[in-house]
C-alpha cells in the first residue's frame, strides 16, 4: 500500500512533540503527535504538497508549545526568585 | 543566501545556549530540594491527577546526574522513551535517507508508530492515575 513515494518523507516534529508532552504542555504535545501522523498519511497517499503544508503547521504549532513552555518556565523562575528571595531577605 | 545562513547560524547558536543554561540549572539545582524555583504542572495543581509529563523535571535531575533509577521512579516514560527520541532526532536530521534507514524510519517513526506513541503515552496518563497499576509502573 505504502508504495506511492520512495522517498524521505518531511520532518513530522514527532520527537519534537514527545518531548513538549514530557516536559511542557500536554495538550500542544499531543495536538503535535496527532499532526505528524498526518504528515505521515498524506505522503503515503501521495499528497507530497499536503505533508509538506500538514508539517510546516505541526513545526509551528510544535515551536510555539516549546517556546511558551520555556518562556513560562523562566519567567515563573524570575518571579519566584524575586519573592522568595525578597521574603527571605525581610526575614533573616 | 548568505545573510540567511547567518540568521540560521545565530538561531542555533541561541537555542544551544538556551538548551545549555537549561541543563545546567536541572543538573545543579534539585526540583526536589527547591521546588519554588520550578514551575508546576497546572493539571496536577488543579485536579491533583499526574499528567503523562509530571515529574520530568526532577527525573531529569538525576539523569543529569547519573542517577537512572531514582529518574525512573519519577517518570519510566522519560526513561524509556531516550534511546527513541535520540534515534529519531538522529533520523530527522540525516536527509536523504538511504536504504535500510528509510525502512528502519517508515517501521519506527511512521504513521502506524506515531498512534502507538499517542496510544502509549494516553495509557500511561491513565495508568500512573490507578493506585495498583502506578506502582507496577514504578517497581
Amino acid at each position: 500500500m505504502d508504495t506511492l513515494n520512495t522517498g524521505t518523507p518531511p520532518k513530522t516534529w514527532l520527537v519534537e512533540s514527545i518531548l513538549v508532552t514530557l516536559f511542557c504542555c500536554l495538550p500542544a504535545g499531543i495536538v503535535g503527535i496527532i499532526n505528524a501522523s498526518k504528515v505521515e498519511s498524506l505522503y503515503h497517499q501521495g499528497d507530497i504538497e499536503g505533508a509538506n503544508r500538514a508539517s510546516a503547521e505541526a513545526g509551528k504549532w510544535t515551536r510555539i508549545g516549546l517556546i511558551a513552555g520555556i518562556v513560562v518556565g523562566v519567567l515563573y523562575a524570575i518571579y519566584m526568585f524575586v519573592i522568595v528571595g525578597s521574603s527571605g531577605l525581610f526575614n533573616s | 543566501m548568505a545573510s540567511s545562513t547567518h540568521n540560521r547560524l545565530l538561531i542555533i547558536v541561541v537555542w544551544a545556549l538556551v538548551l545549555l543554561s537549561l541543563l545546567a540549572v536541572y543538573k545543579f539545582i534539585s526540583p526536589e530540594l527547591a521546588p519554588a524555583y520550578f514551575p508546576k504542572c497546572p493539571f496536577r495543581q488543579y485536579t491533583g491527577l499526574q499528567c503523562p509529563g509530571c515529574g520530568s523535571q526532577r527525573a531529569l535531575h538525576h539523569l543529569l546526574n547519573f542517577r537512572l533509577g531514582a529518574a525512573f521512579a519519577l517518570n519510566p516514560l522519560l526513561v524509556l522513551s531516550i534511546p527513541y527520541l535520540l534515534l529519531g532526532f538522529w533520523l530527522d536530521a540525516t536527509r536523504p535517507l538511504k536504504g535500510k534507514w528509510l525502512v528502519v524510519r517508515r517501521t519506527l517513526y511512521g504513521r502506524v508508530a506515531i498512534l502507538v506513541c499517542l496510544v502509549v503515552v494516553l495509557l500511561f496518563w491513565a495508568g500512573r492515575n490507578i493506585p495498583i497499576v502506578a506502582s507496577w509502573l514504578n517497581s
